[in-house]
């Protein structure tokens, strides 16, 4: 029992990293249809019915192309930039629940790679590895562009850090645990009779400023000043080409799924679907693995709606200039979030008395 | 098992330390401060402390590195000339060998129970109760502290005038 | 001596080892940022020591004390390279024999 538990969690874990991977070429495509959309031009339509195998060419493309290295890199760092920067974005996936837990054999496994008692602390921690891939490639590449973008980001990452994790820090108050999981489960049913009982309706504020601080972590345009294009040439990417410059841009749509599947699971209750419980949905489908397969759809469906919104933003909001990013994070968002935490505890405090 | 994993992670993180120590180049200082601080996180969570390997983690390789690493490239650092032996250099060495042997005596002298220890999970409930019970005052007095020092830095790095055609704040 | 030793005397080895490692380079190394980064090491030794304690006698004071370390450490940096700055900002190095200018 022991080695068939070991195998259906292996099984398990690579379909779920393999299922994650497969964000990248569907995001390609989605990502150059939407922005076609947005600016009302055909985008991409040539390879295959309505261009839906371009993300096969591109990659094709970018696998053939022969890796150069500039002569005046530092060869040891300018490898290992991409990744330093794959690498958090792939392990972050390990806390994000999909579902309740599946039968097999008469056993339960949870769908999850990994149930992390501190979930959201880990997802903070790793997440904020990612920085060191951008760092040490665009010192490494010894160009004046990638350098700045790399200075770019780590003080933009790191400021937006705080709003970040004092938003987290008042869900966690808010839900009374570390656990992504137990949050989720917290969320089931309804509230008021009307509204679905998610995280949304509980901390509106902390959700926004989770929402921002989302978009300065992954790089994406509002804030991608690290790799803006029209100052930067390329950012911290500049030097970087063939699957190199394509392990960074794996990593960029990798952060989205993962901070969309933490938000689904911190606000938009995991894989509840709304109005209905987990019990009355097991007694209309009768099976708990139907059940199990249900609630992935369901996380995957919420997933798939948050990356959607990512391309909507970036094709619609201009880039902010540094020092206003600057200012949103530190003027702004900071005072809301150190608000929003109190606000929570007092909120708390005054339930338990009362 | 857990014993080797944490011998492994033991060599890993002493290896990692004595790199910061012996590059010439900060970055790579930098680069291996984070690998020992990895270890390190590892170890905490090879002793049940799962809460202390993530703020590990998040703080220092997430936020203390960054500071460093952002520092060196920012004055883009060429080597520093290192001093060649001398007799302070001697002195210094020795001084810390002599540390080391002296400590390291005593850890190997004492009698520690070398047996495999029952591993707890840590209880963050009763941290966190004694945190804000018994412990309330330092706490406060820590967040005092941190306030004093935002101030401090943003007196340390100010420039002094306001730069032409800066933007005035 | 039965092998592999246990973790309470690894957790002792590392912590010694990176202290006098930490205090090597802070003794020795002519670079601020890396004397900075020394103390780190030497802080994060004593960090190590404390979970390992904390976490063999089940005493929970250990664990805050080092969330303390931590948050002090965290500060020090930050206030540390702010004087770095600063200093390079006035003599155009880092090297810490330029900066005797700096005694009494």
């Amino acid at each position: 029992m022991e080695a068939m538990d070991l195998i259906v969690t292996a099984v398990k874990t690579a379909i779920i990293y393999l299922g994650m991977v497969q964000v990248v070429p569907i995001m390609l495509i989605v990502e150059r249809r939407g922005a076609a959309l947005i600016q009302d031009r055909p985008g991409p339509n040539r390879v295959g019915p309505f261009g839906l195998f371009q993300p096969i060419a591109d990659v094709i493309k970018m696998m053939m192309k022969e890796v150069t290295i500039p002569r005046q890199v530092n060869k040891a760092l300018y490898l290992l930039g991409p990744f330093l920067v794959l690498f958090p974005a792939s392990l972050v996936i390990a806390a994000i629940p999909f579902g309740d837990f599946f039968t097999l054999f008469d056993r339960n496994y949870v769908l999850q790679v990994a149930n992390i008692d501190v979930g959201i602390l880990y997802v903070l921690a790793i997440g904020s590895l990612g920085i060191y891939g951008i760092l040490f490639g665009g010192w490494a590449s010894n160009n004046k562009f990638s350098l700045i973008g790399a200075m770019r980001s780590s003080s933009q990452i790191i400021s937006y850090e705080i709003p970040l994790g004092l938003a987290a820090c008042s869900a966690v108050v808010w839900y009374g645990s570390f656990s992504l999981r137990e949050m989720v489960s917290i969320q089931e049913g309804t509230l008021l009779g009307v509204l679905p009982n998610w995280g949304i309706f509980y901390q509106p504020l902390g959700f926004l400023l989770f929402f921002i601080a989302a978009f300065a972590e992954t790089n994406r345009l509002p804030f991608d000043l690290p790799e803006s294009e029209a100052e930067l040439v390329a950012g911290f990417h500049t030097e970087y080409g063939a699957m190199d410059f394509g392990t960074f841009f794996m990593a960029e749509y990798m952060n989205m799924a993962t901070m969309s599947g933490l938000m689904v699971s911190m606000y938009f209750g995991g894989w509840h679907l709304p109005w209905i419980s987990d019990a009355t949905l097991l007694q209309w489908l009768g099976s708990r693995n139907l059940l199990a397969a249900l609630q992935v759809l369901t996380v995957i469906v919420k997933i798939a709606v948050f990356m959607l919104i990512f391309v909507w933003v970036r094709w619609t909001i201009p880039r902010f200039r540094f020092d206003q990013l600057m200012r949103l994070a530190w003027k702004n968002l900071i005072p809301l979030g150190l608000f929003n935490l109190v606000l929570t505890a007092l909120i708390l405090y005054f339930k338990g008395a009362a | 098992m857990r014993e080797t994993l944490f011998m492994v992670f033991s060599l890993f993180t002493i290896a990692a330390a004595s790199g910061v120590v012996l590059s010439r180049n900060p970055v790579y200082s930098a680069f291996s401060l984070i690998l020992s601080f990895f270890g390190l996180s590892g170890l905490y969570l090879l002793w049940g402390s799962t809460f202390m390997a993530m703020i590990q983690i998040l703080i220092y390789t997430g936020a203390i590195v960054v500071l460093f690493v952002f520092v060196v490239m920012l004055l883009n650092l060429q080597t520093v000339r290192e001093n060649s032996p001398n007799l302070l250099f001697l002195v210094g060495a020795a001084a810390a060998v002599w540390l080391f042997s002296l400590m390291i005596l005593r850890v190997l002298t004492r009698a520690i129970p070398n047996k495999a220890v029952e591993i707890p999970t840590d209880q963050l409930r009763a941290i966190s109760k004694l945190l804000f019970t018994r412990y309330l005052w330092p706490f406060e007095v820590l967040s005092l502290f941190l306030l004093v020092m935002i101030v401090a830095i943003f007196a340390i790095t100010r420039t002094q005038e306001i730069p032409q055609g800066g933007e005035k704040k | 001596m039965n092998f592999p030793l246990s973790m309470t005397y690894w957790s002792h080895f590392v912590s010694v080892a990176m202290f006098a490692l930490g205090l090597l380079g802070f003794l020795l190394r002519k670079n601020t940022i890396v004397v900075l980064m020394c103390i780190e090491l030497m802080l994060n030794a004593v960090n190590l020591l404390l979970i390992e304690t904390s976490m063999r006698t089940n005493t929970p004071e250990g664990i805050i004390l080092v969330v303390f370390v931590v948050t002090v450490a965290a500060a020090e940096v930050a206030v540390g390279l702010g004087i770095v700055l600063n200093l390079y900002r006035m003599k155009g190095t880092v090297n810490l024999d330029h900066f005797k200018s700096l005694q009494g």
